[in-house]
């Protein structure tokens, strides 16, 4: 199977349109048959990151590859970047905007919801951006029996 | 109980339409915090929240949830109704609050 690959584009504070990679992907990992369970926690991790490019930058992109034993996503944006790493590993720790939690975000959740449900997680941040790689193995009972 | 009883809920208001009346429900969740939504949610629940705004659906579609309940008579915007209907999610109002709604479910047998 040749490596399924795509880029996006993810704009500061578009709400309206945040999931869309999840959505996306979600679809393409439909079409491959894998498992509801497995779809589920690529969603997740997809969902999340994409919520903080939208809602925590200034901007940026997600590459998505999907190749026979993995799939892996990759979040660039430009800055403002994370003041500290650790803290926003936190469950609950948040520095949301008053609109993002209007908009039901700002949980503190994003980035632990992320690392429980990934295999590999590197996250590197400064003030020019962040930079997030989250993957995902697919075994072989992750594929739903035909 | 399947999605087609939630219509019989006295309490309840349909705002949309129904595309998919058999289908059983299994669960409820409520919650407020779309994050934990996302990473405790199971698909089929039955999602119950005061928050209208276009990302709950982005979330119901994502985890295949089975319907929404908006409570305490939350105002639903007219692009987030247009929004519910093409991706097929059944949406509800009530003036109940959260904790009620979920009791009154939780006894009909969800």
């Amino acid at each position: 199977m040749a490596p399924y690959s795509r880029e996006y584009d993810i704009k500061r504070n578009d709400i309206a349109n945040a999931g869309t990679v999840a959505s996306l992907t979600k679809r393409a990992l439909k079409n491959l048959g894998l498992t509801g369970e497995f779809i589920k926690q690529v969603t997740i991790g997809v969902y999340e990151a994409e919520i903080n490019v939208v809602i925590h930058s200034y901007g940026g992109q997600a590459h998505v590859t999907i190749d026979n034993d993995f799939v892996e996503i990759i979040f660039e944006d430009k800055g403002p970047g994370i003041a500290n790493i650790e803290q926003a590993l936190t469950a609950g720790f948040s520095t949301a905007s008053s609109y993002a939690i209007e908009n039901g975000f700002g949980a503190g959740m994003g980035l632990p919801n992320i690392q429980a449900v990934s295999d590999e997680m590197d996250l590197q941040s400064s003030e020019d951006g962040t930079y997030l790689r989250i993957k995902f193995y697919i075994e072989e009972d992750d594929y739903a029996s035909a | 109980m399947h999605l087609r009883n939630l219509t019989e809920i006295p309490e309840f208001t349909l705002l949309t339409s129904i595309t998919n009346p058999d289908q059983e429900l299994h669960g409820l969740f409520a919650s407020d915090l779309l994050s934990h939504v996302m990473g405790n949610a199971h698909e089929g629940d039955i999602l119950i929240t005061v928050l209208s705004n276009i990302n709950v659906l982005g979330v119901a579609s994502l985890l295949d949830l089975s319907a929404v309940v908006f409570t305490h008579n939350a105002d639903v915007p007219e692009a987030v109704l247009r929004k519910a209907t093409e991706l097929g999610i059944a949406l509800f109002r009530t003036k109940l609050p959260t904790a009620e709604t979920v009791i009154l479910l939780h006894n009909k047998g969800v």
